[in-house]
């Protein structure tokens, strides 16, 4: 069985202090394309979820003239959730209120530039 | 407000939930033989009854195919135009199961759809009165029934 | 000095509630004590959040201690409280001259010159102001400007700047937007020009969009409300918070702006749209 091509990249996302998720989801569907999740998280909610978040904030950003959305922060009471999108695809983690959301944001886009997205 | 077009009131408020959580064009629920019970989005008499023609034809070949094939029943069926995609689920009640026919655009997602259609059926689950003996719909009666749903409906344009 | 200090301590020390926090808070600040003073003053607050007379020593002290955009908003503070407030409008006078925004301190002065005329420190302020500018024979140079007399006879403050200009200091010198939106996504305060074009309600409208989705996000996964997002486009960084009353607070600057500091201006406008709001404090 061949591992899924997003694997590693999910992997060194996890490995981050305070992840407590990490996804690729299709951007235009909302649906997981894989995921490395914690006990608890529901990886299809957040896919939906997030994947609409970041589609609408996408599209929100180039009609209001600011161009291609690059990396997207969500802080909420309890946690963050963070997302940077390329080709249809999302890559999504959700972090704990405590995390590096510096560290978090240069993995993702590390991730995004070397080409793990498409 | 949402508009929401019903002929048994419990229905409402979970279709009022779904079609404003998951912000779709079109939905419609009908009890599998094709008799409405409430719908959003459909501007014509004829339009509705097309599609709840269809939803419950595609539904009984659905359920085929899937006892074919898979041993049980599909319970949920997409399918993704250019512009417009359409998602056919089934909600178990205690008055039996009911399908919902909802039509969605680049507003949506599939993964909404779901999402929301998850809590949909959870909600009628709970709306849903128990089963009076009299109101069960019979095939002979279907046509008839159908009418006086889409009177309830659409008015008697 | 000292026995002043030391009574109006007693007196606050048996009554917490009492009044003479302002007083304690003003002399320590004249004796140079502006830490302790403005720990006074804002222990005041606290019990006390709508007295003018309070945010006006409060701001005396930011003043004192360099904090210029503290000032600024504690004065403006005042005017709400106290519409017309001449040692306020001086103070704003005072900020923006201090920043280099003369045609901006002359209008704050002018107000305070029509509200207490036989300020003599203030006319010379005023005169001293108006010359640097150049219009020292200008028509309204006798005359207060209609800002000042709407001042004088008691309209808020912020709405005699202009709901638009609410957060132009916070903006400073950057080129971005600050924009308060209503629940129906209309734009409260604040303004985006581009091309001499306002273009804020536009942009208002697509990017409410985003809150709206968050809002949604949020009631099922788990992590409480929301309470910002930023992301970060090829040419800006916008940021976004949910303010008073169901509004949304928006805020965007160039990419070359450090996030922090966008964030940093998102408070501080979120700040500025509770009390335009009426939140208080």
């Amino acid at each position: 069985m061949r591992a899924s091509p997003f694997a590693e990249l999910l992997a060194a996302l996890i490995r981050q202090r305070g992840v407590t998720g990490a996804l690729v989801v299709s951007e235009a569907d909302g649906i997981v394309v894989d995921a490395n999740v914690s006990i608890g998280l529901k990886a299809e909610v957040l896919a939906a979820l997030s994947a609409s978040l970041y589609r609408r904030a996408r599209l929100a950003a180039a009609a209001a003239g600011y161009g291609e959305a690059t990396f997207l922060q969500l802080e909420a009471a309890q946690g963050r959730i963070c997302a940077v999108g390329r080709s249809d695809l999302v890559l999504v983690a959700v972090t704990e209120p405590g995390a590096n959301v510096g560290l978090v944001r240069m993995e993702m886009l590390k991730g995004l530039q070397g080409g793990a997205l498409g | 407000m949402t508009s929401i077009a019903v002929t048994e009131a419990w229905a409402e408020a979970p279709m009022r939930a779904f079609v404003d959580d998951a912000r779709v064009q079109l939905a419609v629920l009908l009890h599998t033989s094709g008799q409405v019970l409430a719908q959003h989005g459909f501007g014509k008499r004829m339009d509705v009854m097309s599609a709840c023609a269809l939803a419950a034809a595609i539904h009984a070949s659905a359920s085929e195919l899937g006892r074919m094939l898979d041993g049980k029943p599909f319970s949920g069926l997409h399918y993704a135009g250019r512009r417009k995609q359409i998602f056919l689920g089934v909600a178990e009640t205690r008055r039996g199961p009911f399908l919902l026919l909802t039509v969605f655009d680049e507003n949506a997602s599939l993964g909404l759809v779901q999402l929301y259609f998850g809590e949909f059926r959870a909600r009628l689950s709970t709306a849903a009165p128990e089963p009076a003996k009299d109101t069960t719909p019979l095939n002979e009666h279907f046509e008839g029934e159908l009418n006086r749903n889409l009177s309830a409906l659409f008015g008697r344009s | 000095m000292s026995d002043d200090i030391a009574r109006l301590s007693e007196a606050l020390a048996r009554d917490p509630a009492s009044l003479a926090f302002i007083e304690l808070a003003e002399a320590l600040r004249k004796r140079g004590d502006v830490e302790v003073a403005t720990k006074v003053a804002l222990r005041g607050l606290e019990r006390h959040p709508h007295l003018g007379a309070a945010h006006d020593v409060l701001a005396r002290l930011y003043a004192d201690a360099g904090d210029l955009e503290r000032a600024f908003d504690e004065w403006d503070m005042v005017l709400r409280f106290t519409p017309g407030h001449a040692g306020a409008l001086k103070g704003l006078g005072f900020v923006r001259f201090h920043q280099g925004q003369l045609a901006e301190a002359e209008r704050w002065l002018a107000q305070a010159a029509a509200a207490d005329p036989a300020d003599e420190r203030n006319l010379g302020a005023l005169a001293y102001v108006r010359q640097q500018l150049g219009t020292a024979a200008a028509p309204d140079a006798a005359a207060p400007p209609a800002e000042a007399r709407a001042a004088a006879s008691g309209h808020r403050a912020t709405g005699t700047m202009g709901a638009r200009e609410l957060f132009a200091d916070i903006l400073g010198a950057e080129k971005g937007m600050a924009l308060l939106l209503d629940e129906h996504g209309l734009v409260m305060a604040g303004g985006h020009e581009v091309d001499g074009r306002d273009v804020g309600q536009e942009v208002g409208a697509q990017l409410d969009s985003v809150g709206e989705e968050a809002e949604r996000a949020m009631r099922h996964l788990g992590l409480g409300a929301w309470t910002s997002i930023v992301f970060e486009t090829e040419q800006s960084t916008v940021a976004m918070a949910p303010g008073p009353e169901n509004s949304l607070m928006l805020v965007s600057a160039s990419r070359a702006t450090p996030v922090g500091f966008v964030r940093r201006m998102l408070e501080r406008s979120l700040q500025r749209a509770g009390r335009f709001l009426g939140g208080g404090r």
